[in-house]
């Protein structure tokens, strides 16, 4: 898989590329808007992560540009506006998804994917961590093979962690996929539910799965120092 | 009307003056007509006085002093033409006193005598008891060696019954002048001082929200128009002041993004890549929730230079304010149980508004936030839905610790936070309610807040309701 990076400020370029690099993904990084239309032109990417504050082309305009070569090409855009004013003109302009900076890279990763997948995680299936096991079909949970029951949103919430076990969610991006929107005074639940989470499915077991990482977010593992 | 107000205190002035200005007049009229009519009476006194002594008296040694007293009754008839006249002989005997006058004005009899020691002619108002005065001309005489003294005087009474007159009709005239004076001049003066009355008027239309506006210039070349172009400079002063500071929070909130995504980026993947022991972990976990806190202040700053710039409006839809309340009041139930603290939701009937839905939910969640928060374990939080007087109402009231009166009124502003929970809530940035207030106004609504300290809150936010 092929990302280029079109991003000028070269330390969040680096950042991401390294962050992806790492993810085993190829990716190529472009300064300006102009280099990033000659990349786009020459190389079949398969994500393009645009920074929307480009000097030279702008990031809209290198977006139009690409859409009307390649309507199909999936593109990220940054953005350092805020999300809700932003959301229409991004997407009216073509962009597939969208975040705002500053983001978490845990998110950057979580969208990458998605969009390279170009659909949402399957939502079918059995997940199983450790003797954790959650039954997406009919949203039931078991540990240890004794129920478990949930509330949908701990339900939600504990699925969401699931989908990749060993990262690390934040707050911002549990609010977005369980409540379907973002408030900032929204976030502080998050802290509760895993709370009550935790107590139902963390308590009564010497192992415990749902981990905190300070100041990163909520993942869920067998493995203790994920 | 205010005792300090210009209007009351040029009227005063102006009344003032007219009454000091006609008793001014007043005086030096009754003053100067009294003289002049009593001096035109002496001297009319003082020609039948010579008559009397050059033609009568100067005779008496040889015609006798009966006939000229006989001859004074005849010619001048004092009786009938008002008049006193007394002709005393040098011993102080007198040769001829006239009778009561017809008139009863005065009693000659009682007309004290003339001091001894005159010459000439000598005038003089003599006071006599019960009546009028008299005002008597005396002229000296001799005949055959004999000193003689004639006196002429009549009654003063009607020079007295005219000032008497004159008094009345200034006393009962002057009030009356005054008052129209008076009022004359409140009408003057609120005439010309109406333009000023307009021109505060237009003014005080002009808040921070339409700062663009300028008060119309009345092209009279006068001093009204100088304040209308005085005042239009200031609030260009302003407006650039506004404006300057607004675009300087949307620049500093814009620029601090990049360092911050850089920050947060290398934090994470430190923390990530497993390379510190977990002590080190932790302390950038610390870095990291300090990023994080950052990232929150330059978003709050952000939507308000968003909001600032009227950007409310690209997602206006109609909908339920009521329902939008009891659903964000259940998705925060868990946060308030979790502190032990009762979320009741009064809404019954649909209230129906038009606005930007996810900022005003930005509003209910920012406001019982900040009540779940700042209300003890055990207390209760209530939210309010209700149309009432052509506007939606939605309040969230607490039983929490409460805002000091003091600082009621800066609530709202941007970072301000009551000192008190500064120290208990150092998360906060103290740009929440700035948001919520920018938000309601952006949606052509308003909130206020009642408090009582130890006791709780209320917000209380007014939108129009949907037409």
């Amino acid at each position: 898989m092929r990302i280029l990076v079109v991003e000028d400020e070269r330390k969040v370029a680096e950042l991401v590329s390294r962050g992806l690099k790492a993810a085993r993904y190829a990716v190529d990084v472009a300064v300006d808007g102009e280099s990033g239309w000659a990349m786009a032109n020459t190389y079949p990417y398969d994500l393009i992560i645009l920074d929307l504050g480009l000097p030279g082309i702008s990031g809209l305009e290198l977006l139009r540009r690409i859409r009307r070569r390649d309507a199909r090409v999936p593109v990220l855009v940054l953005t350092a506006k805020d999300a809700t004013t932003s959301k229409v003109e991004n997407f009216e302009a073509g962009a597939d998804d969208y975040l705002t900076k500053p983001f978490a890279f845990a998110e950057l990763q979580v969208r990458v994917k998605s969009l390279l997948r170009r659909g949402p995680v399957s939502q079918g299936g059995e997940v199983r961590v450790a003797d954790l096991e959650i039954d997406r079909l009919t949203q039931q949970v078991r540990r240890g093979g004794r129920r478990i029951e949930l509330t949908p949103k701990e339900y939600g919430l504990l699925e969401y962690l699931a989908t990749q076990p060993g990262r690390v969610f934040s707050r911002t991006m549990i609010v977005e996929h369980v409540w379907d929107e973002s408030f900032e005074g929204l976030t502080n639940i998050v802290d509760v539910y895993v709370r009550h989470l935790r107590e139902k499915v963390d308590a009564p077991h010497p192992v415990k799965l749902i981990h905190t990482v300070r100041g990163v977010g909520y993942s869920l593992s067998e493995d203790s120092a994920a | 009307m205010r005792l300090r107000s210009i209007r009351f205190r040029l009227t005063a002035w102006y009344a003032g003056l007219l009454t000091i200005v006609i008793l001014a007049l007043g005086a030096l009229l009754f003053l100067h007509l009294r003289s002049y009519l009593e001096d035109t009476l002496l001297d009319t006194q003082a020609r039948r006085a010579r008559q009397i002594s050059g033609t009568l008296v100067a005779n008496a040694a040889s015609t006798g002093e009966a006939y000229v007293a006989r001859q004074v009754a005849a010619l001048y008839d004092p009786e009938r033409s008002d008049r006193f006249i007394r002709i005393t002989g040098g011993d102080g005997r007198i040769v001829y006193l006239s009778g009561v006058p017809n008139s009863q004005a005065f009693d000659p009899a009682a007309v004290p005598a003339a001091p001894a020691s005159i010459n000439g002619e000598f005038r003089r108002r003599q006071k006599v008891a019960g009546a009028p005065a008299v005002l008597i001309t005396a002229v000296r005489a001799e005949a055959g060696g004999t000193p003689y003294l004639v006196e002429v005087g009549t009654s003063a009474a009607p020079v007295e019954a005219l000032f008497r007159h004159l008094l009345l009709l200034l006393g009962l005239g002057l009030p009356v002048v005054a008052l129209l004076a008076a009022s004359g001049g409140y009408l003057l003066i609120r005439w010309a001082l109406q333009p000023v009355d307009q021109i505060a008027g237009k003014a005080e239309q002009i808040t921070q929200h339409n700062l663009s506006e300028r008060l119309p210039v009345p092209s009279t070349g006068d001093e009204l128009e100088s304040l209308s172009v005085a005042l239009n400079r200031m609030i260009t002063r302003l407006d650039d002041a506004f404006l300057n500071s607004k675009r300087f929070v949307a620049d500093a909130s814009h620029e601090l993004r990049t360092p911050l995504t850089i920050l947060r980026g290398e934090l994470e993947s430190m923390i990530q890549e497993g390379a510190f022991p977990a002590p080190d972990r932790e302390r950038i976990g610390g870095l990291l929730e300090e990023v994080e806190r950052l990232t929150m202040i330059v978003e709050r700053l952000f939507a308000l230079s968003r909001l600032d710039a009227g950007e409310a409006q690209s997602e206006w839809v109609r909908f339920d304010l009521a329902e939008l309340a009891s659903t964000t009041a259940g998705q925060m139930t868990l946060l308030a149980e979790d502190r032990r603290i009762a979320v009741t939701c009064d809404t019954g009937t649909p209230v129906m508004v038009d606005g930007d839905r996810s900022r005003l939910k930005q509003v209910v969640v920012n406001l019982l936030d900040n009540a779940i928060k700042y209300t003890p374990e055990g207390g209760a939080v209530r939210l309010r839905v209700l149309a009432a007087q052509g506007l939606a109402v939605l309040e969230v009231i607490d039983t929490g610790v409460g805002i000091p009166p003091e600082d009621l009124p800066r609530v709202f502003n941007r970072f301000f936070r009551v000192n008190q929970t500064r120290s208990q809530h150092p998360e906060g940035a103290g740009l929440g309610l700035a948001i919520v207030e920018s938000i309601c106004s952006a949606n052509h609504g308003e909130i206020e807040v009642e408090s009582v300290p130890n006791k709780g809150s209320c917000f209380r936010v007014k939108l129009p309701l949907a037409a």
